[in-house]
């Protein structure tokens, strides 16, 4: 378990808190802050989008991986807890179809052969 | 499932002799709630936001004096303009700092009313239990003798909340009733939203009973693929996780369905193609209203650190009472937890508190996106309180299990042989805190 992992005399848990911490204070204060703070540069929509995809994956799997253990558990948790991921990407790939850009704006591999369907 | 027992096959939740008159210090418990709730009801609920009334009725009133006095004059200055642009937003402050007080301290108290009758009822029927003192600990004085047998509990506790969701539109009908006085309750399917709620209550109350003498004597293993050689209650914990997940994983779709095709003043400014004739504010979402200013985003922001330091806490709690040779840390932090029991105790009750703080901030901030008026009744308010509600429910439903888990903790006490109840309530709580990570993003700050 988590607590036998040590680094600089504290537990891999301490650090998890820590960085989930910090995570937390960097996607707020990006989507706070409309440019970068002492700076020009604007913080566009894409690159709130971006932070904030990669911080909760960030701070996801330091929850589910140490804090729930996943991390040290044998496999069969780590399949179980996924089991559902398969569902979610499916219904994202709906969303994706279903949206009004899915028809133009998506790469060809996952739309249908739109081109068949207009020049038939 | 098959599966066989650890520890000579005795029954899950039972081992330790605990002695009936035990639970009567959990009643004593759900007086202590009781009396913090009124109490904090009475500063901040009436005290305080009584003053905060008058200073929001006194500003209000010059607000209105001001806007008699400039529309009796013929010409209107860019100063006086100010002036009462000025004085209607201190207003509208006045009216938010009321709201924060008297929304709290409603909260505090109803939480306390809830908290009080789980732990005070469900301690007063295990009491009050016949000859129970007698029967922990043995074969409930049924045929299966040594041979674990499971408990009802689980499928009673169904049955309730089947009951009380049948009855709930009359539930509900008969809460805004007690609210509003120009709404009727109608007692149609009332009663059995009630005996619902009572199904629940003695089914949750056996189910404590059943397991306080835990000592970790009798966890079921599972014996078959695929979780073979692991605690049945983890995997079926875990089964129950994915389930959770489903349920979040629909209400964010849905969201994320919709999201894409608002035109909000956000998508607007950014030079979205399909959003180039639409005017801005003709989509608000409650992040429009949230994330800008340093006020309305600090009660989100607050919760998710609460969430986050809960989640730590609770692993303190786990690794404590997991460390048989614990010592008691040096300085103020060895006054507050001078033995092991104390410490797992306390480390609970943090993640009590916390998670209290979580829902009181949640319900001041729903009150306050309600005032400046995005509610229910469009789309945009319609997803985020169903899915932020959803998880609220799920944080309330967790505290109300950690109730006990203090209870346990100040009681029987856990150690490194039956810590499994901390471990396993931990990952349900840990992964309502995973569901904030994707609901605080999304609906918050994106």
């Amino acid at each position: 378990m988590g607590e036998h992992v040590e680094f600089m005399g504290k537990d891999i848990y301490f650090w998890n808190f820590i960085v989930l911490m910090f995570f937390t204070l960097f996607e707020v204060g990006a989507v706070f802050f409309e440019k970068v703070p002492g700076t020009e540069i604007k913080i566009t929509k894409m690159t709130v989008w971006i932070i904030l995809i990669v911080v909760g994956i960030v701070k996801g799997f330091g929850i589910a991986a140490f804090f729930m253990h996943l991390k040290d558990d044998p496999r069969i948790y780590t399949r179980t807890a996924l089991f559902p991921v398969l569902f979610v990407i499916l219904m994202l790939w709906g969303i994706g179809l279903s949206n009004p850009a899915g028809v133009t704006e998506l790469p060809s591999w996952c739309t249908p052969n739109w081109d068949y369907a207009e020049t038939r | 499932m098959e599966s066989h027992t650890k520890g000579g096959g005795r029954m899950s939740g039972h081992g330790a002799h605990v002695e009936n008159g035990i639970w009567m210090r959990a009643v004593m418990m759900g007086g202590i709630f009781l009396t913090i709730g009124i109490l904090l009801f009475s500063v901040l609920g009436v005290a305080m936001a009584d003053g905060k009334h008058e200073t929001w009725e006194q500003l209000e009133d010059d607000y209105h004096h001001q806007e008699v006095v400039l529309a009796a004059q013929d010409n209107i200055s860019e100063h006086d303009q100010k002036e009462l642009k000025h004085l209607h937003h201190e207003v509208e402050q006045a009216h938010l700092s009321y709201l924060s007080y008297r929304v709290s301290g409603i909260t505090i108290l109803l939480m306390s009313i809830a908290y009080a009758s789980f732990i005070g009822v469900g301690g007063f029927l295990n009491a009050s239990k016949p000859n129970a003192d007698d029967d922990h600990g043995d074969d409930h004085g049924d045929d299966y003798g040594g041979d674990h047998h499971g408990s009802a509990s689980p499928i009673i506790f169904a049955f309730g909340i089947m009951l009380f969701l049948a009855g709930f539109p009359d539930f509900a009908i008969a809460c805004k009733a007690m609210l509003n006085s120009s709404v009727t309750a109608d007692l149609g399917m009332l009663t059995l939203s009630l005996v619902g709620l009572l199904t629940i209550v003695i089914a949750v109350s056996n189910w404590w009973w059943e397991d306080l003498p835990f000592n970790g004597d009798g966890e079921q293993i599972a014996t078959s693929y695929p979780f073979e050689g692991e605690h049945i209650r983890k995997a079926g914990l875990w089964v129950f996780i994915m389930s959770e997940i489903m349920v979040f994983a629909t209400f964010f779709s849905s969201y994320l369905r919709m999201r894409t095709e608002w035109c909000t003043d956000w998508a607007i400014r950014d030079g979205v193609e399909a959003c180039k004739d639409v005017p801005e504010g003709t989509v608000v979402t409650a992040s429009d209203l949230l994330r800008y200013d340093f006020a309305t985003l600090l009660p989100g922001a607050i919760n998710t650190f609460a969430l986050i330091i809960s989640s730590y806490t609770i692993v303190l709690a786990l690794k404590t009472a997991r460390n048989a040779n614990w010592e008691a840390p040096s300085g103020f932090m060895g006054k507050l937890m001078p033995t092991r029991k104390q410490a797992i105790r306390n480390y609970l009750i943090a993640t009590l508190m916390l998670g209290s703080l979580f829902i009181v901030l949640k319900l001041v901030e729903w009150s306050h996106l309600v005032a400046e008026g995005f509610d229910i009744g469009t789309v945009q308010g319609s997803i985020f309180y169903i899915a932020t509600g959803a998880h609220g429910l799920h944080v309330f439903i967790g505290l109300l299990v950690m109730l006990y888990l203090v209870f346990k903790a100040d009681t029987v006490g856990f150690d490194e042989d039956n810590a499994q109840g901390i471990e396993y309530f931990g990952l349900y709580w840990h992964f309502v805190d995973l569901a904030w990570v994707v609901i605080f993003p999304a609906f918050y700050l994106y």
